[in-house]
């Protein structure tokens, strides 16, 4: 988790990448991934409806960020966001959404079988790799209502909820995991079908001094299949 | 590519074309080619010199000066990317370095990708007598002056328009290809 951070700091303060930048390769990444394991025609509800949960931080918004690039593949998403940070970066984020006619729910769906009526997939970006400690409501009954979801879910960066190092073995069960940057250790306890990288602007230099040992990226994708 | 490297020459302009050309290098780099970039007038807009700043990180070269011997760049380099000029220059400003610069791209004989308007040419009458690419990406929309684009190949990079400002100006862009963001005209 720390070399996490510390490679993220780095980022923005020797390379003075912008969280916006880096939120909007993040976010396309995992839109990409999404829709290489999730192809519109493999959906068996009318429309290719995808459930977004957004978390109050950056895992949050990088889900809207997927959003918008999921409605551009041709998806029909649908976000939750219950906690939204008053800063410039998440209301633009919001507002591009809404201006793209994507509908913001007002209330999440009390039952796990009205979700997987409704929706082919769901994205969990609840919390992301700075997590730590107890899970705040409202989130903590989305998980538990998550947990009994039986359409695929696919997690930004950690599953929700868990250890971002040990996981979580009673936790979330995504069918997906989209390791942004590098996977983080509880990427181990990972037991889906898919694993995707993505987030591929980490510089040479920096792979090398934190021993990434990143495999190639193909061509000019933005994410690459590790399972 | 030609050369045994894939070297890649990306001319910077001073505004908003320029700083596109530095984002630009910067993913070319994470693709594994060999950019080196020429930005003789550098914005003091933030975020452009954040791009600057990035790319530096990223150990891309940047040159100090434009060799005007166009040998030279013929040999070091595979391709041009031209991000002198975009659509918001007026024709005939004539400034340096500009001028001089598009002098030199006139002359090369490897191919120039030019972003969204061929430096040099009116947004909407196009050229006469300056730089002719092989490549043009058209940002967003193409411009009107793409009608007199005669090189290989034009892309339009422009999935990221919200339909209704698709409809607003009547854009009618082509189906993107899968999540490709870029496709071929």
């Amino acid at each position: 988790q720390e070399e996490a951070q510390a490679i993220d700091q780095e980022l923005f303060t020797e390379y003075k990448f912008s969280v916006d930048q880096l939120m909007e390769l993040a976010g396309l990444s995992c839109a990409t991934a999404i829709a290489k394991a999730y192809p519109p025609s493999s959906f068996t509800t009318s429309q290719p409806a995808v459930l977004v949960v957004c978390g109050p931080g950056n895992n949050g918004g990088d889900g809207l960020v997927c959003a918008r690039h999921l409605k551009m593949f041709g998806y029909q998403p649908t976000v939750y966001y219950p906690k939204r940070p008053s800063k410039p970066l998440f209301e633009g984020l919001t507002t591009q959404c809404e201006k793209m006619d994507i509908p913001f729910l007002a209330e999440f769906p009390t039952e796990p079988a009205f979700i997987d009526e409704l929706y082919g997939v769901v994205v969990d970006a609840i919390f992301g790799f700075s997590f730590k400690g107890a899970v705040r409501e409202p989130f903590g009954s989305i998980l538990s209502t998550l947990e009994r979801v039986t359409v695929p879910i696919a997690s930004i960066d950690i599953p929700s909820g868990w250890d971002v190092e040990k996981g979580k073995a009673d936790g979330l069960q995504p069918d997906m995991l989209i390791s942004l940057t590098a996977p983080k250790k509880a990427a181990m306890h990972f037991a889906g079908r898919y694993h995707f990288l993505g987030g591929r602007f980490v510089p040479p230099a920096l792979q090398e001094k934190y021993a990434l040992n990143l495999p190639a990226y193909p061509g000019t994708d933005c994410v690459l299949q590790l399972t | 590519l030609p050369r045994k490297q894939p070297t890649v020459l990306v001319v910077c302009g001073p505004a908003q074309n320029g700083a596109i050309g530095l984002v630009c290098a910067r993913h070319l780099r994470v693709f594994d080619y060999e950019p080196t970039i020429f930005y003789p007038k550098r914005s003091p807009d933030p975020l452009y010199r954040d791009f600057t700043t990035q790319c530096e990180k990223m150990d891309i070269p940047f040159l100090s000066y434009l060799p005007t011997e166009v040998q030279l760049i013929n040999d070091a380099y595979n391709a041009v990317v031209d991000a002198v000029l975009g659509a918001e220059a007026e024709v005939g400003e004539g400034r340096e370095p500009c001028a001089a610069i598009l002098a030199t791209l006139k002359h090369i004989r490897i191919p120039i990708v030019s972003l969204d308007v061929p430096s040099g040419w009116d947004v909407e009458s196009g050229s006469s007598g300056g730089i002719s690419p092989d490549v043009l990406v058209s940002l967003a929309a193409p411009k009107e002056c793409a009608r007199r684009f005669l090189g290989r190949q034009h892309f339009v990079a422009g999935r990221f328009l919200p339909y209704d400002v698709q409809k607003k100006f009547e854009l009618n862009p082509p189906e993107y290809p899968g999540t490709e963001c870029v496709v071929a005209l």
